[in-house]
């Protein structure tokens, strides 16, 4: 005869697999166990309609037969939740369709135990099988206390499973575990009984350890764990906080500038090179150069990112994980919140200098969605490394003097990091006026060695959810933009004699292709800017990545150059040059090329941005509305610019 | 034999590294909600571990738990 447990896990593999979610607190080790649990093997999934992404995987075969193991985002409080928290009670409260929990593996931090079997008791009293799984019991010693799981199991009625999942310890009858749980019978216990009200709740939760013998506690001290108390005396330090704060950042700010530099630099030559060999092949073909062209380029202007968001976030996940980006954000707090924004905020703005891309997404941190969207808001503001060879381009024709250019170029940064604030602190208090009463109260978890593995597997995770998420409508945008500069209207086309019309839509050169006949459409808008359709080309092709504008003015203004480097070179020698069509006046005087950089530091000229923002926030009216605005400003700021230079007689 | 001190105060107000009682929670009601949810209840220790170098956030203990509390949350919770 089977038991019923036996019968229902034989139940199981015929039916659908078991659905285990895994829930608690933020910092109470489920990312780690999920690590373990799935042997590495688990995916990022977005979850349809908000920007909250759940971690989704299989338990590793070598644990028995799978289920499904779904990573939920950790819960503070069930009252006014952020939206990570409330989709986890949704999926607790069982009021979602999309996620169906069979079991909840509830995930206790040993060392916090009050708190977290508070919390619990939330989940265990939705009627459902649970299966309270003790993680961190390794630093019990650190805080100088003592746990007996078996006595707490006995006063909770529920089974303990004690796991060290950093080494692998204790997961082995966790499946087992979840099976024979779904297969019981739902039954009150103690922390069913803790009721709603938390003072009550906590109350009962401290009867319980106390009487029941399960926990010793030392002598209460304010600082529990000493190591992180001294690495904080440092880290918190009145007056060496700021400077090991901005060490810090220095150091991923380089890491990210310079370290994805070689790798970058290897995609943009490897995917040139793909390029111009299928070219080379068949020169004539057309449909050769769109695919040389315009998908091997559309793939490579993804891929070109990748080596930055992947080196991006694998030291957010590091500083995150050692616990030092709690504190961070815990020191920046009060000059970001006066502007509207979270302590947190603090990543996304750094990482935009980098790429506005990895900083859309590295926003999700920030708790609140008004300060979430906030800081989307201002992150194109950030002066992303696409816009350096445009600026590179512009202050060497510009200003002769390297030394100049330079300064000019940190005074260029500087001001992005400023008028970013200053934007913020304008949209949060006039346009985006919410509650001031978002709350801080951040846990400050102790600092731990890094999990090497769990921040690898995450750092790959986040990284291909970007790829999958951002990838496809760069490459559909760089796509369109080279069928734009390659084909044009057939009636604008040199016709020679005794042909056929010609279609509606031909291939063309450059200079007469869709791209610059919109150029020339949109020159009454250029002029005010000083400037003629040629570099309206420019500035079109440059929304499918700022740093287009480059090859896209050498294609026009015809220079030939291997690669950006020479085209620069040459391109800095026309631009003196070039003149009016017409007039013979010049093109790019001082006033029109200053234009030119005010445009690009206001101007929001990344498709690719606009698609991810869409994405994360969810929003085409925030996204269409950033585009607007930005680019917006980035016009009436040039226009003003060079009509205020000229009024002062600058040329 | 300890001496009680039952002046009444706001956490934000609190001397650095000395224990506290909470005596209730005094702001808006959704914040203290959370702010009990947290372990911040009645009756319960807590202490300023550390202040920070711009003096806000500080950083609290409550239950074994650190974390880091804007003045102006701090000033809801009425300690003696």
């Amino acid at each position: 005869m089977k038991t019923p447990v036996e019968a229902a896990g034989l139940a199981d593999e015929t039916a659908r697999p078991l659905t285990v979610c895994l829930v608690g607190m933020p910092n109470s080790g489920k990312t780690t166990l999920m690590n373990a649990l799935t042997g590495g093997h688990f995916h990022t999934a977005n979850y349809p309609g908000v920007t909250v992404s759940l971690l989704q995987g299989k338990s590793s075969p070598k644990l028995g037969p799978p289920v499904n193991l779904v990573d939920l985002p950790g819960v503070h409080s069930s009252v006014n939740p952020s939206p990570e928290e409330e989709l986890s009670c949704r999926v607790i409260e069982s009021r979602d369709s999309a996620v169906e929990a069979d079991v909840f593996a509830l995930v206790l931090d040993a060392t916090q135990l009050e708190r977290h079997l508070k919390f619990a008791g939330f989940v265990a009293r939705q009627k459902k099988p649970v299966v309270l799984i003790l993680t961190m019991a390794d630093l019990l010693p650190r805080t100088e206390q003592l746990l007996d799981a078996e006595r707490l199991a006995r006063a909770l009625r529920i089974p303990i499973v004690t796991v060290d999942a950093r080494q692998g310890k204790g997961i082995e009858g966790l499946v087992e575990e979840f099976r024979a749980a779904a297969g019981r019978e739902w039954k009150p216990n103690a922390l069913s009984d803790l009721g709603d009200d938390p003072v009550a709740a906590y109350s009962t939760v401290r009867k319980i350890l106390d009487s029941s013998g399960a926990l010793v506690r030392p002598v209460i001290r304010v600082e529990g764990d000493s190591l992180t108390a001294r690495i904080d005396r440092v880290a918190l330090h009145t007056h060496l906080g700021f400077p090991f704060f901005v060490a810090v950042l220095a150091a991923l700010f380089a890491s990210i500038f310079w370290m994805a530099t070689p790798f970058m630099d290897a995609v943009d030559t490897g995917f040139a090179l793909a390029g111009s060999l299928l070219t080379g092949l068949f020169p004539e073909a057309i449909f050769v150069r769109f695919v040389a062209e315009g998908l091997i380029g559309g793939v490579g202007a993804v891929a070109v990112f990748f080596p930055q968001i992947v080196i991006l976030f694998f030291l957010m996940t590091l500083l995150e994980d050692s616990g030092y980006l709690a504190r961070g954000a815990t020191l920046v707090d009060r000059p970001l919140s006066y502007l509207g924004l979270h302590g947190r905020s603090f990543v996304p703005m750094l990482s935009g200098f980098a790429c506005a891309i990895p900083a859309v997404l590295a926003a999700r941190s920030i708790p609140t969605l008004r300060e979430r969207l906030l800081t989307v808001w201002i992150i194109p503001l950030m002066s992303c490394s696409a816009r350096l060879p445009v600026y590179a381009l512009l202050l060497a024709a510009l200003l002769p003097d390297a030394a100049l250019a330079g300064l000019s170029l940190a005074v260029i940064y500087l001001a992005s990091l400023l008028i970013g604030s200053l934007s913020a602190g304008l949209v949060g208090r006039f346009i985006m006026p919410g509650d001031d009463s978002s709350l801080l109260a951040m846990e400050l978890p102790v600092y731990r060695v890094p999990r090497w593995k769990v921040i690898l597997r995450m750092t790959w995770a986040r990284s291909s959810s970007y790829l999958r998420k951002a990838g496809m409508p760069i490459v559909v945008i760089a796509i369109v933009l080279w069928l734009l500069s390659n084909f044009g209207l057939g009636s604008f086309q040199p016709q020679s004699a005794g042909t056929a019309p010609q279609p509606l839509i031909v291939q063309s050169e450059m200079n007469l292709s869709l791209a610059a006949q919109l150029g020339q459409f949109i020159e009454p808008l250029l002029e005010p800017m000083g400037v003629d359709w040629r570099v309206g080309v420019g500035l079109i092709s440059a929304f499918a990545a700022r740093e287009v504008f480059v090859s896209a003015m050498a294609i026009v203004f015809s220079v030939e150059g291997e690669d950006e480097d020479t085209q620069a070179a040459g391109l800095a020698e026309q631009m003196r040059t070039a003149t009016f069509a017409g007039t013979g006046q010049r093109i790019f005087t001082a006033s029109s090329m200053i234009g030119l950089i005010v445009f690009f530091f206001f101007s929001l000229q990344c498709i690719s941005t606009v698609a991810v923002v869409q994405r994360e926030t969810n929003s085409w009216r925030f996204a269409g509305l950033q585009l607007l605005f930005y680019t917006g400003v980035g016009y009436g700021a040039a226009v003003a610019t060079v009509q205020g230079l000229r009024a002062f007689g600058v040329g | 034999m300890i001496e009680v001190d039952k002046t009444q105060l706001k956490l934000s107000e609190a001397t650095l590294s000395r224990w506290y009682r909470i005596e209730r929670l005094e702001g808006p009601k959704e914040e203290c909600r959370r702010l009990l949810d947290l372990g911040f209840t009645p009756d319960e220790q807590v202490a300023i571990v550390r202040s920070t170098p711009l003096g806000d956030p500080l950083v609290v203990v409550v239950r074994g738990t650190q974390l880091a509390l804007r003045k102006r949350e701090a000033s809801w919770i009425v300690v003696q």
